[in-house]
């Protein structure tokens, strides 16, 4: 595919306007060279009026595109360009008619060709000055655009187009149509007038650089007008550009505009600091909500609070003080305040009654800015502005003013608009960072989780005689439950279930320090009671005062069908005989883990030794079962567990211990949390001769 | 919830403890026992007829005790327990260790 260059539609317009405006000098130069010498030229005053018709068109192209591409929104800018325009024709103006004057009564000056010439030039300049500005204007108006503007100058434009062609019909009669006509726009070009929005937006010193250029713009018109319709007429040139209803309509619309704007901008200025000051405030507002990004910090939100609530106050002196603990000493900022003068004023503040009673006010959700008067050589009045954040006054600013009484209510209101706003921005700050530091946290805790997972043995040590299973849950990430087993050798098995007080993360630590010494102990080969005393004597050297665990432990030797078994502290055992159809709780008394923390231990530590049948069942838990409790704050209780196991006890272990933890959860109701670790392990003994 | 009150009775520093102690509210006992200690009463007489459930932390608070009193030569009591909560000193051997009784004649008369 072949690419088309890109038409550059302002150079495109500007030589076609050229062209015209050659062409048209050359028609009107034969025409009046025809007039001249009593000839027809051939070429009918229509020529004249197709060719003007299209020089305005390509001026107003090019001026179009010009505008629309490289001035925005800077107003200024843009009237400039009108006014330099303007002065640009008009001192073309002059130069020619001094040009002429200076030829003096030579037969040259006289001379009709040199006279359309020079009026084809001032008829262009004209045109090009009038248009410009024309579009110039049409950018103001559309500063603020609604869509019943926007159809105003549409129709504004078209009856300008319409009025253009009028020539062709009225030939430059000034008649009825052309009244009618003029009157038309001039109408829609008052109403178009108003449209004066810009103005506001302007600062002081702008407005009034607004209003030099305006007048220089009026100026300009009014010596064009004054010109085209005076001087231009008099001189009786047989062919006459300036005049009919495009240009008289477009001057009439361009003074209108600037005289208007003139007016508007001089009676805004004594207001203009109100607007400015208004702007300043809605920025400031924006830059205080904006302000926090999570890798910024709070101060910088305080330094653009200091710096809104001076300028809204038209405060002299202003200091920040924080009062909450995380800023012990106080982070001070000062502005135009030496230390001295600072204490001095705070002195006279704190003296204040109602400052005492500001400052004592609860809740602090509504305090509101406080304005006193004081007596200092300087500072005359003050206002305290509170800075609360989650319902704690975590500072205030004091602004100071040289003036008695200097603020006023619209002061307080914004002042404490902006100080709610940089508070929302800090909270939300401090929120953000503490949502991040508890996501660490929760993936700490995971990993903690899943160390803790693999303290507890995925495989249980049993061999042909008993099946085993086991099962534990925490109340929270991590629990300060524990089981584990151990093969001393090829018949005995050594099973120990335990409970760390507490839950959590501390009742965590202690239970791998438990898991650490059953492992190292057991190796030893200890009868149940002496590892529980060297357990007690270890832990008490590990464990926090007010901790213990509690734990059994049960040594069971598939050959001699024996259990021999010592309880410290922990939940009773059940144990389901066969043969008597009965479970019933192991009786054997014992004293938790890092209780005593001394040799006195061996008192409180027993040992039991009994025998087993095949089909029996050893139950082991920890008190999260036990004292599970449901709505009515009943606990599951011992008896709830002793009869399943007695109702369960031919199901295979993992059967029953499925059905305890069922039915301790529908127990607890179905969508209510146990908050207590629980742990259930779960022996079965096998018939031994079965595989003989 | 754990509602705490000490009354004094002959020289006597009676705790009665109402509710449920519990991890969150471990600490609160904890407080009250250090405060009779630091007050300098000898004789301690926990009042357990309303307490109605206690957890291994709340145990671990009279348990971080029994050496601190045995120096110092303070007297702890524990009565008036219910069942329930009996069963849980007891399964953990403190009964033991503290004295328990029935009730708050027998334990000032022992």
């Amino acid at each position: 595919m072949i690419k088309l260059p890109q038409i550059h539609i302002g150079k495109l317009s500007l030589l076609l306007a050229i062209l015209v405006w050659l062409a048209m000098l050359f028609v009107n130069l034969v025409r009046l060279f025809g007039s001249i010498n009593e000839m027809n030229s051939g070429i009918a005053i229509e020529f004249t009026w197709i060719l003007q018709t299209a020089f305005y068109l390509t001026v107003y192209g090019f001026y179009k595109y010009s505008i629309a591409k490289n001035t925005q929104n800077d107003f200024l800018n843009l009237i400039w360009r009108g006014a330099s325009t303007g002065i640009f024709a008009v001192a073309v103006y002059i130069i020619i008619d001094l040009f002429i004057g200076s030829l003096g009564e030579s037969k040259l000056a006289r001379d009709p060709f040199l006279g359309i010439f020079f009026h084809h030039v001032r008829f262009g300049l004209l045109t090009i000055f009038l248009i410009s500005t024309a579009l110039l204007w049409q950018h103001l108006i559309l500063y603020q655009k609604t869509k019943r503007v926007v159809k105003q100058w549409q129709a504004f434009e078209i009856t300008m187009l319409i009025g253009m062609f009028l020539v062709f019909f009225d030939r430059g009669d000034y008649d009825y149509p052309f009244f009618f006509g003029f009157a038309l726009l001039g109408i829609l070009s008052v109403i178009l007038s108003t449209n004066l929005k810009w103005i506001p937006y302007l600062t002081f010193k702008e407005k009034w650089k607004s209003l030099l250029f305006l007048a220089i713009i009026i100026s300009c018109i009014g010596y064009l007008l004054w010109y085209s319709f005076s001087r231009e007429f008099e001189r009786n040139y047989p062919i006459i550009l300036t005049g009919y209803l495009f240009l008289t309509s477009l001057f009439w619309f361009v003074l209108v505009y600037a005289v208007l704007s003139f007016l508007v901008t001089l009676f805004n200025l004594p207001t203009s600091s109100v607007f400015e000051q208004k702007l300043t405030e809605a920025i400031n507002f924006q830059r205080l909500s904006q302000s926090i990004k999570p890798e910024e910090n709070e101060e910088q939100v305080l330094d653009i609070l200091m710096d809104s609530c001076m300028s809204a106050a038209y405060a002299d002196a202003a200091w920040l003080a924080m009062s909450n603990e995380e800023f012990p000493d106080g982070v001070i900022q000062e502005r135009f305040i030496d230390r001295k003068t600072r204490k001095e004023v705070l002195e006279l503040i704190q003296q204040q009654k109602p400052a005492q009673e500001w400052a004592a006010e609860k809740p602090t959700d509504n305090l509101n800015p406080i304005s006193l008067r004081i007596n200092h050589s300087k500072f005359e009045s003050v206002l305290l502005v509170p800075l609360v954040i989650n319902k704690s006054v975590i500072g205030k600013i004091v602004l100071c003013k040289e003036v008695r009484d200097g603020f006023n209510k619209e002061m307080l209101n914004i002042i404490s608009t902006f100080a709610r706003q940089a508070c929302i921005a800090v909270e939300n700050h401090r929120l953000l960072n503490q949502a991040i530091l508890n996501e660490r946290y929760q993936e700490e805790l995971k990993i903690a989780q899943r160390v803790q997972k693999s303290l507890l043995p995925t495989k249980l040590d049993h061999n042909q005689s008993f099946d085993i299973c086991a099962f534990s849950n925490a109340a929270d990430e991590v629990g300060g439950d524990y089981y584990d087993t151990y093969q001393l050798d090829e018949d005995r098995f050594v099973l120990i279930i335990g409970d760390v007080s507490g839950k959590g993360t501390s009742a965590a630590f202690h239970m791998s320090e438990m898991k650490g010494i059953f492992q190292s102990l057991i190796q030893l080969n200890l009868s149940p009671s002496d590892f529980m005393v060297k357990a007690n004597s270890a832990l008490s050297r590990c464990l926090e005062r007010n901790h213990f665990i509690t734990a059994s432990i049960f040594v069971i030797n598939t050959a001699k069908q024996s259990i021999c078994h010592s309880r410290a502290g922990h939940v009773p055992t059940l144990f389901h005989q066969e043969k008597l159809h009965k479970s019933a709780f192991l009786e054997i008394d014992g004293l938790g883990l890092g209780i005593l923390r001394n040799m006195q231990y061996e008192k409180h530590v027993e040992e039991k030794t009994f025998t087993y049948q095949a089909g029996d069942v050893l139950l082991l838990f920890t008190d999260g079962i036990v004292e599970a409790k449901n709505e009515k704050s009943q606990q599951f209780g011992y008896e709830r567990i002793r009869t399943l196991l007695e109702v369960y006890h031919e199901l295979n272990p993992l059967e029953i211990q499925t059905k305890i933890i069922d039915s301790l959860h529908a127990f607890v109701g179905g969508d209510r949390l146990i908050d207590d670790d629980y742990s259930i392990m779960v022996v079965k003994f096998a018939n031994q001769n079965k595989d003989s | 919830m754990l509602k705490i009150e000490t009354q004094q009775e002959n020289g006597h520093d009676i705790l009665l403890l109402q509710g449920e102690v519990d991890a969150s509210n471990s600490v609160i006992l904890d407080e009250a026992i250090t405060k009779m200690v630091t007050d300098g009463c000898r004789s301690i007489l926990v009042d357990g007829s309303g307490l109605e459930y206690i957890s291994s932390a709340g145990l671990g608070v009279f348990m971080s005790y029994l050496e601190d009193f045995q120096e110092k030569e303070i007297d702890l009591k524990i009565y008036s327990l219910s069942d329930r909560v009996f069963e849980v000193f007891r399964i953990l051997g403190l009964d033991q260790l503290i004295r328990i009784y029935p009730d708050k004649k027998t334990a000032l008369s022992s």
